[in-house]
């Protein structure tokens, strides 16, 4: 306990806190203004929202096939309440979730990085009472994060769409349970985030590391599993098992719908990235415990 | 074990660190005792850190035991309570200022925070406490370590090359500092590779080389024992009559490339008496050199040389 007050403590006594707290709420506010703007095309009818979407040069009747059929499926797939309650109430997830697994890694690199580690280290000797106390502040403050973009998304969010006389869908399971799978996929980046910064500890090698994996791992992903199933092994459950990238897992676990055709249920993404969490932990608190702290 | 472990008291144990291809400590045994500054010498690569590290329970040794009061630092309750250390490469975070820093150890070791103030008082930093880290000068920078040690208030110091960069004022203060410290009884350990600096700070020393000990005494004895380690230069046209000459004394003869005698073990005046009682003339006679600095470094270089 006493570990993880100092380790909160730390945190607050350098500027990096506010940095992160800025940039969890610039994106929020930013992708928060982009979703209320699609919203308002998408919930449209179709007429409308094609002229929206040319900004009025054309209609229905003057636009070509494909582009009108392109219009369409985006339209068919965003022209739902639910849909779009759950995308406002959850808006800057996608970066959200990298800076919760970027401030755990920092948490745990800071020490090399800054030499804090011998410091910190002789004070604990125990070096996996000190990992454990960063792992709580890492939850911690990914808690707060969430809690305070949702907080700014939702209180904006329902005011917009109930402005624009469409029901806020607070109380709606499927929204809700998105707004509490935002919650579960902070948790587990910061779980991640934790355990990566401890088994690859150079700070600028974890966070580029995780950032690549985060943000490109899952088109990644998605083209070699493709390839695999086009060339090498031709089942579908190949497809499926793109979801042990995390990043696909924590995909499928946060959307309301199919990621890709062979997806598999969201549970097994959760599945998926409490393992990697904890493996990657297990390993970087085992190395950290052998290793010499000069 | 032998013994009962004494209170404060440091037992290195035929402790090795091993890294690739050498080691860095190699089969080290020495002990520290409460109320004295022990020095620990060598010069750069002897291994001083890497033995400091162990002690303290940063580096895994390759084989045997370093313990203090009788018990390995990372088994210790509460460590910073029982040792403070001050080590090279460690610091502080550049963006946090020293008396977060210290607040940061406090809460860690439970300890009240007010400790933190009187610490940054005692070295002198109660005015800088609040400006960030990265604006501290290295001497700053050294008070705020030995304040991080003292929060504690440990019975047991240990500096790693705490003069390190230091100015005159800033030595003269770790010095008396190290030295009250003791006074009270406890236990100071403080690495160097300068032996001058040594004989006016401690009063034991460990001298070491190439990871292995060379000298263990207190420092009246050991520059005794280094100064007559020394070469002395004879020059002579009738060499082997003095080497027989010098028989009686017990000292080691050899002939260097140029043909003069180098003579260990035997003062000036011994050597000098000898010749002239056997009829042998001198043309020199002469300590290779007077410099303790230097006999250290001779020293030390023969430690070096045993592997
Ligand atoms: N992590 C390491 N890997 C390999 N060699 C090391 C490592 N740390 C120290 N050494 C080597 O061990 C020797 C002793 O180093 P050190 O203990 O720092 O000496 P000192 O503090 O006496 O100057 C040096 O030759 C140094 O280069
Ligand atoms: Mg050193």
């Amino acid at each position: 306990m006493k570990l993880l007050r100092a380790e909160l403590f730390k945190l607050r006594t350098t500027n990096m806190w506010w940095v992160f707290a800025l940039a969890w709420v610039l994106t929020t506010g930013i992708v928060l203004t982009v979703n209320c703007f699609n919203a308002h095309a998408l919930l449209k009818p179709f007429a409308q929202y094609v002229s929206i979407q040319t900004h009025g040069h054309e209609t229905v009747a003057t636009a070509d096939a494909a582009h009108l059929d392109h219009l369409r499926s985006d339209w068919l797939l965003g022209h739902n309440t639910i849909t779009q309650a759950s995308t406002i109430y959850t808006s800057g997830q996608l970066i959200g979730l990298l800076l919760a697994c970027l401030l755990a890694i920092v948490l745990v690199t800071i020490e090399f990085q800054q030499l804090t580690a011998t410091s910190t280290f002789l004070t604990t000797p125990r070096r996996r009472d000190v990992i454990a106390a960063k792992l709580g502040t890492a939850l911690i403050v990914a808690g707060l994060a969430w809690l305070v973009t949702s907080a700014i998304s939702v209180v904006v969010g329902a005011i917009f769409l109930h402005q624009q006389g469409y029901p806020t869908h607070l109380g709606t399971w499927a929204v809700d349970r998105s707004i509490l799978l935002n919650l579960a996929a902070y948790l587990l980046w910061a779980l991640f985030g934790t355990g990566f910064g401890t088994l690859i500890r150079n700070q600028l090698g974890a966070t580029i590391g995780a950032t690549i994996l985060y943000l490109v791992g899952s088109g990644a992903a998605g083209a070699l599993f493709t390839l695999l199933n086009t060339y090498v092994i031709k089942h579908d459950w190949v497809l499926t098992a793109q979801v042990v990238v995390p990043s696909v897992a924590s995909t499928v676990m946060i959307s309301p719908t199919k990621t890709f055709d062979q997806s598999p249920a969201p549970w097994v993404g959760a599945v998926v990235m409490i393992a990697w969490a904890i493996g990657s932990g297990v390993l970087g608190v085992r190395a950290l415990r052998r290793r010499d702290i000069a | 074990m032998t013994g009962r472990a004494v209170d404060g008291q440091i037992v290195v144990s035929s402790l090795t660190k091993a890294y690739p291809g050498f080691n860095a400590v190699d089969d080290l045994s020495f002990t520290v005792d409460p109320g004295r500054v022990t020095g620990f010498l060598g010069p750069n690569g002897a291994g001083k850190t890497t033995t400091l590290r162990m002690l303290l329970g940063l580096v895994a040794p390759t084989s045997g035991t370093a313990t203090i009061g009788g018990a390995k630092y990372v088994d210790l309750q509460q460590p910073i309570e029982v040792v403070g250390a001050v080590l090279e490469a460690s610091s502080a975070h550049r963006g946090r200022s020293g008396r977060n820093h210290l607040r940061a150890i406090c809460i860690a070791a439970g300890l009240p925070l007010g400790r933190a103030d009187e610490m940054l008082e005692l070295v002198g930093l109660g005015a800088a406490g609040d400006r960030l880290f990265k604006g501290y000068s290295l001497g700053m920078r050294q008070r705020l370590g030995i304040a991080a040690a003292m929060l504690g208030d440990p019975s047991v110091l240990i500096l790693d090359e705490p003069t390190n960069g230091l100015d005159p004022e800033g030595i003269r203060w770790m010095r008396d500092t190290l030295r009250d410290l003791a006074a009270e009884g406890r236990t100071v350990l403080v690495s160097s590779h300068l032996l001058s600096e040594m004989q006016t700070m401690a009063d034991d020393v460990v001298i070491l080389a190439k990871g292995r000990l060379v000298r263990q005494g207190s420092v009246s004895e050991v520059t005794a024992s280094i100064a007559g380690a020394l070469h002395i230069e004879v020059r002579t046209p009738q060499p082997d009559r003095l080497v027989d000459a010098l028989g009686p004394l017990d000292a080691q003869v050899t002939t260097a490339a140029d043909g003069h005698l180098l003579v260990t073990g035997a003062t000036e005046d011994q050597v000098g008496e000898a010749a002239h009682a056997a009829g042998v003339p001198l043309h020199r006679l002469a300590a290779a050199t007077a410099d303790l600095e230097e006999a250290f470094l001779q020293l030390t270089h023969e430690g070096a040389e045993i592997r």
